[in-house]
Formats: structure tokens, C-alpha cells, sequence
């Protein structure tokens, strides 16, 4: 039972922090343009897609892929926000609603059109494996998922803080109005940050396909654990999202180990309720 | 003043909806100079300001700023032709410690290798050494002021437009203020035009003074031309009944 309990609570740690990164991307684009991205879900599916094409075109693993997977949805965002989003900035929430919502639905019914709904999945990885520790199993794809999760989060970390763009961003954050009269390109800057969240669904994608599989639509269970993430997390505080993600990921295996793996949408759902309830600005979240 | 104005903005309207809140206004700045504008609450200087850095787009009228035409640039571009400014509100980056907020600003000119010393000497100039690891959302009025006029002056302007930045300071407060933008002015040799409400300011460092009543310019002068014009005086108390007693 003890066993169990610490088991199914390693792998939603781990779990956790790769939610944590997906997270990331849908936190840093609504913290800075005020939108909120339905679609980012989708993103996600769409980079485990790609990393399956290029996975199996080019013969390389998983975790590879988001060597050309990155560049290529830092791109798709930077179009998407120039096509879309940039439009509906000075409309109304539900316009950006309408819009994202739709950008979805177009999303899952493309994926629907090009790959079919047969659920695909990569070969093996080069980290299949696990790390025995104690009573413990420890899968290796998991964890080195985690680690470069954990890698990149760092990195995005250090980018807000001491780069001229990050700067920009967060700048642009706070008072767009004020950042843009001390010289910031306010376009310039929500692009970039709608590509960089773009981005990283892209190193989420390469990573969820070493050890999971991809259908058409997978990509609303990601947006609505991102969101849930995001809710739990509040704005602002990037260890807060990566603890954040580590209890939905918990929650989920503890759940799917001791309930039935059915019912784990409604432990996360009944969290996200409980924290929009009681604290509607996260446990993390700046005032 | 031979000198070409630094700022020039010619027959400046702004409507919103029915209400002329800026009317037919025409005004120069001239380089290195301080100059005032003032005017009773809702005269519409706020408004000017708005027009003039781009934030609002004037429903007709020009803005040159060293000859060149800025009518609705956006502010990002205004600000890279050497104009910044600050707002009567605080409008710090509550988010961002006080040496953060000022390198966004210094990036305008910088680029990483450089960004640091430009911040170095802007938080030497405005006295905020002992704060740059401070959060701005921890800090009060008077010190965000100075964070303020840092952050703008990291963006090295030739010309800053200060929005009431002496409401709400104390007499020591207020006289380091003014001093340091004498400073900043002399210096730097950087044209001021300044909005405000406490006279004690206005007359103490603008050496001239444009006076707005109701969205048009009422009178243009030195401070005690103004001090003592029937116009701005009528403006600001209101019309003398002859017959009172």
C-alpha cells in the first residue's frame, strides 16, 4: 500500500513537471497579452504529431525531434499571432474567446483530415528502460522528460529576467502602456511571446511521444490540464507552476493507482473548481 | 528664441464623442528650456500630453517634434526620436525591481554589453542606489517618482514631458525633486515640458508657461506675466463681480 502510494506519487512528480512546461507556455502568452490560448492544448497535439512524422521519416527519437519541431512551431506561432490573434487584441474577451475556441475546433479537424483518428505512436525510444530504486521503479523516458521539462523551464526563467526581450515582456505585462512610452515594439513583443509559448508545446510534444501516443483529440486533455495548472499555479511565479503541476500530476496517478484511471478528469476538475472557488488567484499568484 | 522649436504642436483637437476636450491647441517648446503647462482640472493637459507621445490619435491638428511630423506614431517610435515621459498616476512596473524598470527603459538606446552601465549611472543620477533590488510594488510615491523619471531618462531623451510629478510630495520631497530636475536639464541639456498643479514648482523652475483653460490655450508667458494675468487668474478663481460690496 505504502509502496504503491510513493510509486504512483514518483511518476506524477514527474508527470507534474512536464505539465508545468506546457503550463508555462499558456501562462507566460495570457500573462502578457491578456488572451487566453484554447487552442494551446492543440498545439501540443500538433508538435506530438510532427514529432511522430519527423520520428518516423527521419528515423530518430522522440526526444530529438524537437530539434526541428521547435523552430518550426516558433514559426507557426508568430503567423498565428500576425493572422489571428493580433486582430482581436483590442476587441472584446469573447471575440479572443471565439477566436482561440476556433482555431481549435480547426486544429482537431485538420489532425482529424491529415492523420485519421487512429491514435499513432513512435517506436522505441533509445530511453526506454527504468532506474530501480528500492521497491521503486523509476522510468527512465519520464524522468529524462522531467529533467530537460525542468531544463527548459530554467531557461525560460532566466530569459524573462535578464534579457532585453524578457525584459520587454514582462514589462509590457505590467503596463503596456507605459512600456511601450520607454520604448518597447508592443507587437514585436506579444509575437515573440506567442511564439515562444507556441515553442514550447513543441519540446512538451518530442517529449509526451517517447512514452505516450497522439490522437487528433488529445489536444483539449492538454488545454484543460494546462488550464487547471494555470489556475492552481496564478500568474507570476514560475516555481509556483512547476509545484502547481506536480500536484495535478500526482493527483492524476494517485488517482488512476487507488480509483478507477476513469475518474481521474474529475480529481483534476474538482480541483481546478475548489482553487477557481477559494482562490481564485492561485496559490502562487501575484496580487 | 532663434533656435527652431524642439517641439512644436500646431492647432491640436481632440474630441471624444461630442466633448472638445483639446481645442485648436498650438504651443513650442524650445530646445534646452523648462517649460509649464497648467491649467484648472480638466482643462485637458493630460489630454495633450496623450496626443502629443502618441498614445492618442488627435482628431486633427500636427505634432513636430524636431521637425519631424509625429501625429499618431506610435509611442515605441516617438520614444525612439528622443521623447519620453511620465504620468500623473504612478505607472511603475509593479512587478519588476527598480533596477529591472529602469533597464527596460535603457534598452531604447542599449544593447546587452551596455545596458548595465547605462543603468548604473541612471540609478546614480536619480539617488535610488540603495533601492535597485527593490520591488517597485514595495515602494511609495515619492520614491516611485524618481524610478519614474529614471526609467525615462534611461531611454536617453533629448525631451521629457512630466506628467504633475510633484502632486503628493512633501516640501523636502518636492524641493529635491525640482532639483534634480534643474539637473537633468542643465546636464544633460534635456527640454522639459512639464504639467502641474503645484505652483510652488511651476514658478520655481519653468522659465516659461502655457496656461489651458477648457482645451485652449488661454495665455503664454514667464512665470510672473502669468501669475499675474486677469485671464489665467479668472480661469483658475473665477470671474470678480464688480458690484460685490
Amino acid at each position: 500500500m505504502l509502496d504503491m502510494t510513493v510509486q504512483s506519487i514518483i511518476t506524477g512528480l514527474m508527470m507534474g513537471v512536464i505539465y508545468a512546461l506546457i503550463t508555462l507556455g499558456i501562462s507566460i502568452v495570457f500573462g502578457v497579452l491578456n488572451v487566453v490560448n484554447f487552442a494551446h492544448g492543440d498545439f501540443v497535439m500538433f508538435s506530438m504529431y510532427l514529432s511522430y512524422m519527423i520520428g518516423t521519416a527521419l528515423v530518430w527519437d522522440a526526444v530529438q525531434t524537437p530539434l526541428i519541431t521547435i523552430p518550426v512551431l516558433f514559426i507557426f506561432g508568430f503567423i498565428v499571432y500576425y493572422l489571428i490573434i493580433d486582430r482581436t487584441l483590442r476587441q472584446m474577451y469573447v471575440v479572443q474567446l471565439a477566436v482561440t475556441v476556433g482555431l481549435q475546433i480547426f486544429m482537431r479537424s485538420m489532425a482529424l483530415i491529415i492523420w485519421k483518428a487512429q491514435p499513432r505512436a513512435l517506436q522505441y525510444s533509445i530511453i526506454q528502460g527504468n532506474i530501480q530504486i528500492g521497491p521503486y521503479t523509476i522510468l527512465t523516458s519520464r524522468l529524462v522528460a522531467a529533467i530537460i521539462s525542468l531544463i527548459f523551464i530554467a531557461g525560460i526563467a532566466w530569459f524573462l529576467n535578464k534579457s532585453w526581450a524578457g525584459s520587454a515582456m514582462r514589462a509590457a505585462s505590467d503596463d503596456l502602456d507605459m512600456a511601450s512610452l520607454v520604448g518597447v515594439n508592443y507587437r514585436r513583443t506579444y509575437a515573440l511571446t506567442f511564439a515562444i509559448g507556441s515553442a514550447l508545446t513543441a519540446v512538451a510534444g518530442g517529449l509526451l511521444m517517447s512514452f505516450q501516443q497522439t490522437d487528433p483529440v488529445g489536444g483539449i486533455r492538454f488545454g484543460f490540464l494546462s488550464w487547471c495548472v494555470l489556475a492552481l499555479a496564478g500568474l507570476g511565479s514560475i516555481p509556483g507552476l512547476i509545484i502547481s503541476g506536480m500536484i495535478v500530476g500526482v493527483a492524476e496517478t494517485v488517482t488512476i493507482t487507488f480509483f478507477d484511471p476513469r475518474s481521474r478528469l474529475l480529481v483534476i476538475y474538482g480541483i481546478f473548481i475548489l482553487v477557481l472557488w477559494f482562490k481564485p488567484r492561485g496559490l502562487f499568484g501575484r496580487k | 528664441m532663434n533656435h527652431p522649436p524642439k517641439l512644436q504642436v500646431n492647432n491640436l483637437t481632440v474630441n471624444f464623442g461630442n466633448l472638445m476636450a483639446v481645442n485648436n491647441v498650438s504651443l513650442e517648446v524650445y530646445p534646452g528650456e523648462i517649460a509649464g503647462l497648467i491649467g484648472p482640472n480638466g482643462a485637458g493637459k493630460t489630454t495633450t500630453f496623450n496626443a502629443i507621445t502618441g498614445l492618442i490619435i488627435p482628431s486633427s491638428g500636427k505634432v513636430f517634434f524636431n521637425g519631424h511630423d509625429i501625429t499618431g506614431m506610435l509611442p515605441h517610435k516617438i520614444c525612439r526620436l528622443g521623447m519620453s515621459r511620465t504620468f500623473q498616476v504612478i505607472k511603475a512596473f509593479a512587478h519588476m525591481t527598480v533596477e529591472e524598470t529602469v533597464r527596460v527603459g535603457a534598452y531604447n538606446r542599449c544593447n546587452e554589453k551596455n545596458v548595465y552601465k547605462k543603468v548604473d549611472q541612471i540609478i546614480k543620477l536619480c539617488d535610488l542606489a540603495d533601492l535597485r533590488d527593490k520591488l517597485c510594488s514595495d515602494l511609495g510615491l515619492a520614491i516611485l517618482r524618481r524610478v519614474e523619471l529614471a526609467r525615462a531618462l534611461a531611454t536617453e531623451p533629448e525631451m521629457l514631458l512630466l506628467d504633475e510629478t510633484g502632486a503628493g510630495l512633501n516640501q523636502t520631497e518636492l524641493l529635491s525633486f525640482m532639483d534634480l530636475l534643474r539637473k537633468i536639464n542643465m546636464e544633460y541639456s534635456i527640454t522639459l515640458l512639464v504639467v502641474e498643479h503645484v505652483m510652488q514648482m511651476v514658478m520655481g523652475v519653468c522659465s516659461r508657461i502655457v496656461v489651458l483653460d477648457s482645451g485652449e490655450v488661454i495665455a503664454t508667458g514667464n512665470p510672473e506675466s502669468i501669475s499675474t494675468n486677469p485671464k489665467v487668474i479668472e480661469a483658475y478663481l473665477g470671474k470678480r463681480v464688480p458690484q460685490c460690496y
